[in-house]
């Protein structure tokens, strides 16, 4: 019976017709999950992959990016500090040459106003002397004609005896000059 | 009809400590070849249970990818989260270490064999009923795609010939080995392999589901509550232990469908693997 049985059913023979619907029922496996359902859930595993990197991404990207402002703010600030001091320095020069200028002006100023008042002064007292010595002249003339009684008509002498009679006095003025000094 | 059913139909009343007189009849390989409903079929069984079984073994694959594949956010619900680790699973247990990251286009298809030949393996689960894989044709067809796909993907990313020569004759040994080793190559990789394929996932689902009917005929077989009382009482701790035995193998049938499916689905990738790059 086992023998009849096994003549019957061997179980190594291959059906083609549980073959051939096996090959239809992977088609439609491979059509249904392996083309459709499957990638469809890898592809939101992938997005999330990449929404978490993505993340992590950004935020790497902006720390970054505020470590650029920082060091942007730095060096400007050291930058305005530095024009600060040169400002400064600037100025101090700047100041400095103006008051040079105006202490320098001003001594020019003061030199001119003194030649000028020397000028002037010597100016004046040439005039004066001039003045002084036509005067003088005439008054001596005057006096010595009174005193002499007598005109003297000559010119020459006339000038003669007045200069005499100044350089002596000037000998004098300098020599009380001398005393006062 | 299932098969065990439909057997202990035919034989009724047999039981131990009967009085009929017939002996405990163990489930034979009949079990495997249901009754067709539509016999005349040249050089086949024709329609009958396991095709039955199939499509619910398919329908029940793209039902849970359906389910698995609807409605899916970048923050996963529980059901998406257990679709996303059993891909991951196939990745990193399947693709990866045999294939690389290479092998990552190859994580569908693994997905969906995996899954389908749970599927046919799990109808052995229902009561009654048998795997679909413990019929040859349907593993000899699994075994023969991944066969057909090791060689066209060969011969694609190795070259006409190349796929051929990096098989038959492995890279960096003396020439004179190649004596030996080129007809084992050519016997294990193109006959014995994809033989061996088909054969053990056929052969473990035979058997488990062989051993589960003997459990269950025998366990049938020694119940008898028409005996004398003290032989009644007898029968019921015989056929306690047969059920226990039944339940024990049962959970480990389960362990094991699971297993072959995943082995299966592992071979295929590793052969796929040889075909993307020469072994070293």
């Amino acid at each position: 019976m086992l023998i009849e049985l096994a003549a019957e059913y061997n179980i190594l023979r291959i059906d083609w017709v549980k073959f051939t619907f096996g090959a239809i029922a992977l088609a439609v496996v491979y059509f249904f999950v392996v083309r459709k359902a499957v990638p469809k859930v890898m592809k939101v595993l992938d997005e999330r992959h990449d929404a978490i990197e993505g993340g992590i991404e950004r935020a790497k990207r902006a720390e970054a990016e505020a470590e650029e402002i920082r060091q942007q703010y730095r060096e400007k600030l050291e930058e305005s500090h530095r024009e600060y001091a040169q400002e400064l320095e600037k100025a101090k020069e700047q100041r400095a040459a103006i008051i040079a200028e105006a202490r320098e002006e001003a001594q020019t100023e003061a030199t001119r106003i003194i030649e000028a008042a020397k000028a002037q002064i010597e100016a004046d007292r040439q005039q004066a002397v001039v003045q002084l010595r036509a005067e003088i002249g005439s008054l001596s003339t005057e006096l010595a004609s009174r005193i002499v009684g007598e005109t003297l008509s000559d010119s020459a002498a006339q000038n003669r005896v007045v200069d005499r009679f100044l350089e002596e006095l000037e000998q004098d003025e300098s020599a009380k000059q001398a005393e006062v000094r | 009809m299932s098969a065990d059913v439909r057997i202990l139909a035919a034989e009724p009343g047999c039981h131990l400590f009967g009085d009929n007189g017939c002996g405990f009849e163990a489930p034979t390989i009949g079990m495997f070849f249901p009754e067709p409903w539509f016999a005349n079929i040249p050089l086949s069984a024709g329609i009958d249970l396991y095709l039955v079984l199939l499509v619910v073994a398919v329908g029940a694959s793209l039902l849970l990818w359906s389910w698995f594949s609807k409605k899916l956010s970048l923050v996963p619900g529980r059901r998406q989260s257990v679709a996303e680790m059993l891909i991951l699973f196939i990745r990193d247990n399947i693709t990866r270490p045999t294939m690389g990251a290479k092998g990552d286009s190859f994580i569908p298809f693994m997905t969906g064999i995996f899954t389908l030949i749970l599927a046919m393996n799990f109808t052995g689960l229902i009561p009654g009923m048998l795997p679909v894989n413990s019929n040859l044709a349907f593993t000899v067809m699994f075994a023969l795609t991944i066969y057909v796909m090791t060689i066209i993907i060969g011969m694609r990313n190795q070259g006409g010939w190349g796929y051929f020569k990096n098989q038959l004759f492995p890279a960096g040994m003396p020439k004179v080995f190649y004596i030996i080793i080129t007809p084992i190559e050519l016997l294990s990789v193109f006959l014995i392999r994809p033989v061996t394929h088909a054969l053990r996932l056929f052969a473990t689902m035979f058997a488990g589901s062989l051993l589960l009917a003997v459990f269950a005929y025998g366990g049938w077989y020694m119940l008898n509550l028409t005996a004398e009382p003290m032989l009644a009482a007898v029968s019921v701790v015989f056929s306690g232990a047969a059920l226990l035995g039944y339940i024990t193998f049962f959970v480990f049938e389960i362990l094991i469908m699971v297993i072959q499916a995943f082995v299966f689905t592992l071979l295929a990738s590793l052969y796929l693997s040889q075909s993307l790059e020469a072994a070293h």
